[in-house]
C-alpha cells in the first residue's frame, strides 16, 4: 500500500489514547450499568449466605446419632456395644424407652443415652422398668425420676480422674477420661465416684431391687475415647455387670406422642377464640371499605408508541455488534462528500460517482493544507483497520469539512 | 351501598368486648348494634335515587388547552343531601376534580365545574357520575353510579396558525392590486388599468391604449379556483414518533396550514386520510368551514399499524377528481414503502395531476449523524448518514418523476409546505 491510510496518520498524533481511553470508559460504564442492576441480586444472595453460615453456627454440635450403639463415628458408640458382645453380653437396641422397658427384665442392664429426648411418658414408664440402670449424661427428669438422691450440681472440665471410691468397677478401672463432664451431690445411700470439689462424675444408687447408676460424662462411651485410659474397662464392669444390655438410644419423639391430648383451641381461653372471630369480622368490614371503589376504573385504548429513529439507532447496533466498519466508514464518506461536494461548487451527483473522484479529491486538497494522498485516504480509501482508526477517521472527515467551509 | 372505614374501625375496637365478657351474647350484641347503626345509616342518608343529572359546556378544546364542562345536580327528592361525587372521564381526558362534595337541598340544583386538559387528540366520552351519601352516623353509605353522557372532542391544537399571517401577506403580494407591478406573478388575465412609473412596459396593451387618451397595462394575477387534494398516510409509518409526537399529528399541522391558505387563496380544498381504506373524507367545504370541517374530520384519526395501500390511495382519487388538481400526499419517505407502493404508480397519477410529497424527517437523524466521540456514537453516525443517503436518494427519485418533494423538520414542515404551495403559485404551475 503506498498511501498511508489517514486512520494509522492520525494514530501516530495520538488520536488513539483519547479513543482508547473512551473505549474503556464506555466499557466501565457497561459494567457499572450491570452491576447496579444486579447488585440486588448480589446483596441477596450475600445476605442468604450470611444467614445460613449463622444457622450452621447455631446448630448443636452433635451429629444425630451421637452415642449410638450402630454408629461408627468417632461420637458413636459401636465399639464399646461390638466389645460387649464379643465378651457374651448380648446388646439390644432400643428405640424407644416402651421397647426398652419391653426388652428389660431382672438381669439386664439399661444403658440410657440421649435422655433429653424422653418425653415425660417415657420416664413414668422406665420408672415402672425391672433390672439396672445406667444413666449416661441424665437430664435433670430422668436424674430425678430415676436416681434417687442424685441431684446435678456443676459442670466440670477436668479430664482424668482417678476413682477414689469403694465401688468394685471403678477400682478396677482405674483412671478415666471424662472430659466436660456433669458433678452430681449425692446423699443417703449412694456411692460416689470420680470426685471434683466433693462432686461426684459418677453415682451409684440403690433404688429398691435395682441398682442405678449415674455417669456424668458420655465421652468414656464414644468410640473416640473408648480406648484411652480405663474408659473400657469401667463401662464394660458396668454395663457388663449383668447378662444382657438393653441400650436404649431413644429417636426423636414424634409429634403429640407422650404430649397432652389437647389441641390449642382448647388450651385457649373461650373469651380469646371470640376475639379472634371479632377480629375477623373486623377485617372483613374494613376489606369491604376498601373494595367499594367510589366509581368504576376506567380502561382506555392507549396510542401506539414508536419511536421514528428506532430503525436508524437499530442498524446503530448493529453495525456496532457486527464490526461492520466498511460499511459505517463508507457511509460516513459518502456523507462527507455529499456536504463537500456543493461547497466546492460541483454537481451534486458527483458524489456518488467513482469518475468524480479525483476531481474532488483535488478541489478539496487545493482548499485546504492537506495533500492529495491524505485527502484521496480519508474520502475514499481503504476500511479502517481497528475501531480506533474507525473513529479517528470521523475526525479526520470533520477536520477536512470545517476547513473547506471555512477556506 | 357502600361501608365506611368507621364501621370497620368499630368492630376493630369491639373486639376487646369477647375478652372483657367472654360470652356469646357479647359478640351478639355487637354484630346487633353495628348492623343497627348500619340499617339507620341506611335509611337515612341522603337518596341518592332521586338525583338527576344535567350537562352543559364545551364539546369542542383545542389539544393542550381546558375544556369546562358543567354538571347540574337537581335533587328531586324530600330530604336534603349531602354527598360525594365523582365524575368519572377517561384517564387522558385528565378531568379535574377527581371528587368533589356536593351539597344539594330538597328539590334545588347545584353546579360541578369539571376541567377537562385532554392529553391526545381526539372524543373523550364521560363514563359515568358516581354519587355516594354517607349516613348520619357515618357507618354506611349509599352509592349510585348513573350515566350522564358528553363528548369533549380534543381538536388538533395547529400550532403553525401562528405562522398564517406571515404567508397569507405573501399570497397578498402575489394576488393583490399591487401585484400587478411585477409581470410573471400569474398567468391569469385580471383587469385593465393605468399606467403608472415604475410598470413594466411589456405589459402595456397597446390595443386599449389606442382606443384611450392614457396608456393602459394589463394585469395579471395567479390562477384562482383551482383544486387542491391533501391526502394524510394514516398508516404505520405514520406512526412513529418525531420527539415526542406522532408523525400523524406533524402533518395534520401542515395540511391545516395549507388548507387555510388555499382556501383563502380562493382555491378548492379537499382532504382525504388514507391507509387501506378511506379513513375520512373532507370535500366540498366552503371556504368558511373548509377548517372546521377539516379539524373535525382529523380529531378522531389515529394512525392504524398497517402498510399504507398506495395502490388504492391513487385509484380512490382518481376516480374522485376528474380535472387537473395539486395532490400533496403527506407521507413518510420510507424507501420499502414508496418504492414498493408509490413509485410504481406515480406516472398515472403525474400524468393528469401536479403531487407533491410531504415528509417530516427526524431530528434525532440529524443529532445522531453529529454524534461523535466513542465508538458507539460512530456507528450512530454511520448509520444516520446512510439513513440521510437513502431520503436523499428517494427525494431525487420522486423528483426525476416530477414530484415535489417537501421533507423538514417537525417544527418547519408547515411554513415549509405552505411556502413550497406559494411557489407553484406564483410561477402558475397549479
Amino acid at each position: 500500500m503506498v498511501m498511508q491510510s489517514p486512520a494509522r496518520a492520525h494514530e501516530t498524533g495520538g488520536g488513539t489514547n483519547g479513543g482508547g481511553a473512551r473505549g474503556e470508559a464506555s466499557a466501565r460504564q457497561v459494567a457499572g450499568r450491570r452491576w447496579r442492576s444486579a447488585r440486588g441480586v448480589v446483596a441477596a444472595l450475600l445476605a442468604m449466605a450470611v444467614i445460613a453460615v449463622i444457622l450452621a453456627a447455631l446448630r448443636p454440635s452433635g451429629s444425630p446419632d451421637r452415642l449410638d450403639p450402630t454408629s461408627p463415628k468417632r461420637d458413636g458408640s459401636r465399639a464399646l456395644a461390638e466389645i460387649l458382645k464379643q465378651h457374651g453380653t448380648p446388646v439390644t437396641v432400643a428405640r424407644h424407652a416402651a421397647q426398652a422397658v419391653d426388652a428389660s427384665g431382672t438381669g439386664t442392664v439399661m444403658v440410657v443415652t440421649r435422655s433429653e429426648r424422653l418425653t415425660q411418658d417415657d420416664i413414668d414408664r422406665m420408672r415402672g422398668a425391672q433390672g439396672d440402670l445406667l444413666l449416661v449424661e441424665p437430664t435433670a427428669p430422668v436424674l430425678e425420676a430415676l436416681a434417687p438422691g442424685v441431684e446435678i450440681q456443676n459442670t466440670s472440665f477436668a479430664s482424668t480422674a482417678d476413682p477414689e471410691c469403694s465401688l468394685q468397677a471403678a477400682t478396677l478401672a482405674g483412671s478415666v477420661t471424662f472430659g466436660q463432664s456433669q458433678t452430681y451431690e449425692v446423699s443417703g445411700n449412694a456411692v460416689s465416684c470420680y470426685e471434683v470439689d466433693q462432686e461426684a462424675r459418677l453415682a451409684q444408687v440403690q433404688d429398691g431391687p435395682r441398682t442405678v447408676t449415674v455417669l456424668g460424662s458420655s465421652a468414656p462411651l464414644t468410640n473416640q475415647h473408648l480406648a484411652e485410659e480405663g474408659n473400657a474397662a469401667l463401662l464394660m464392669n458396668l454395663a457388663g455387670a449383668r447378662q444382657s444390655v438393653v441400650w436404649l438410644a431413644p429417636d426423636i419423639p414424634t409429634e403429640g406422642a407422650g404430649a397432652g391430648q389437647e389441641s390449642l383451641t382448647d388450651l385457649l381461653p373461650f373469651g380469646v377464640k371470640l376475639f379472634f372471630l371479632e377480629l375477623i369480622v373486623a377485617v372483613a368490614l374494613v376489606a369491604l371499605w376498601r373494595g367499594r371503589r367510589l366509581g368504576p376504573v376506567v380502561a382506555e385504548a392507549l396510542p401506539v408508541v414508536v419511536r421514528s429513529a428506532e430503525t436508524v439507532e437499530g442498524r446503530a447496533r448493529l453495525y456496532r455488534a457486527s464490526r461492520a466498519r466498511d460499511r459505517a466508514a463508507g457511509a460516513l464518506r459518502s456523507g462527507a462528500r455529499e456536504r463537500l461536494v456543493p461547497l466546492l461548487g460541483l454537481p451534486r451527483s458527483s458524489a456518488q460517482d467513482p469518475a468524480a473522484a479525483q476531481e474532488i479529491v483535488a478541489a478539496v486538497a487545493r482548499r485546504t493544507d492537506r495533500d492529495e494522498a491524505y485527502v484521496g485516504a480519508a474520502l475514499y480509501g481503504p476500511e479502517p483497520v481497528d475501531d480506533a482508526g474507525l473513529i479517528a477517521l470521523t475526525s479526520v472527515l470533520d477536520d477536512l469539512e470545517r476547513q473547506v467551509r471555512q477556506s | 351501598m357502600a361501608l365506611t372505614g368507621r364501621l370497620g374501625l368499630l368492630a376493630l375496637l369491639g373486639a376487646v368486648a369477647p375478652i372483657l365478657l367472654p360470652s356469646w351474647w357479647t359478640l351478639l350484641a355487637l354484630w346487633g348494634a353495628l348492623l343497627l347503626g348500619v340499617l339507620v345509616d341506611l335509611a337515612l342518608a341522603g337518596n341518592v335515587r332521586a338525583l338527576r343529572f344535567h350537562r352543559s359546556g364545551d364539546t369542542n378544546v383545542r389539544l393542550g388547552e381546558t375544556a369546562h364542562v358543567a354538571l347540574i345536580v337537581e335533587n328531586l327528592g324530600r330530604r336534603r343531601l349531602k354527598a360525594r361525587l365523582r365524575d368519572v372521564w377517561p384517564p387522558s381526558a385528565a378531568a379535574a376534580p377527581r371528587t368533589v362534595h356536593v351539597d344539594v337541598p330538597a328539590g334545588e340544583r347545584r353546579r360541578v365545574d369539571m376541567a377537562l386538559t385532554p392529553t391526545r387528540r381526539g372524543d373523550r366520552r364521560a363514563v359515568t357520575v358516581v354519587v355516594r351519601s354517607v349516613g348520619p352516623l357515618g357507618l354506611a353509605a349509599r352509592q349510585l353510579s348513573r350515566s350522564a353522557p358528553w363528548t369533549v372532542r380534543a381538536l388538533p391544537a395547529f400550532p403553525s396558525r401562528r405562522h398564517l399571517p406571515a404567508k397569507l401577506a405573501r399570497l397578498r403580494e402575489l394576488t393583490g392590486a399591487h401585484v400587478a407591478l411585477i409581470r410573471g406573478q400569474g398567468t391569469e388575465f385580471d383587469s385593465l388599468r393605468e399606467y403608472v412609473d415604475g410598470d413594466d412596459v411589456r405589459s402595456i396593451d397597446w390595443r386599449a391604449t389606442a382606443r384611450r387618451a392614457d396608456v393602459v397595462v394589463r394585469t395579471w394575477r395567479p390562477e384562482r379556483d383551482r383544486r387542491i387534494y391533501m391526502v394524510l398516510d394514516t398508516g404505520r409509518t405514520s406512526a412513529g414518533r418525531v420527539g415526542d409526537i406522532p408523525r400523524l399529528d406533524c402533518s395534520m399541522d401542515a395540511a391545516l396550514l395549507l388548507g387555510t391558505l388555499a382556501s383563502r387563496a380562493g382555491d378548492r380544498v379537499d382532504m382525504l386520510a388514507y391507509d387501506r381504506r378511506v379513513r375520512t373524507r373532507v370535500e366540498g367545504a366552503s371556504r368558511t368551514d373548509l377548517l372546521p370541517a377539516m379539524v373535525h374530520a382529523m380529531a378522531p384519526l389515529e394512525p392504524e399499524l398497517l402498510e399504507f395501500d398506495a395502490a388504492g390511495m391513487v385509484s380512490t382519487l382518481m376516480a374522485r377528481v376528474r380535472q387537473r388538481c395539486l395532490v400533496v400526499l403527506l407521507t413518510e419517505l420510507n424507501t420499502a414503502a414508496i418504492e414498493e407502493g408509490l413509485l410504481p404508480l406515480l406516472p398515472l397519477l403525474t400524468a393528469r395531476h401536479l403531487v407533491m410529497v410531504a415528509a417530516v424527517s427526524d431530528p434525532r437523524v440529524g443529532e445522531m449523524a453529529g454524534a461523535r466521540g466513542d465508538l458507539a456514537a460512530v456507528y450512530d453516525a454511520a448509520a444516520a448518514e446512510r439513513a440521510r443517503a437513502e431520503r436523499r436518494r428517494l427525494t431525487a427519485e420522486l423528483r426525476s418523476h416530477g414530484v415535489e418533494v417537501v421533507d423538514a423538520p417537525p417544527q418547519d414542515i408547515a411554513p415549509a409546505l405552505a411556502d413550497a404551495y406559494l411557489a407553484l403559485k406564483a410561477a402558475g404551475r397549479l
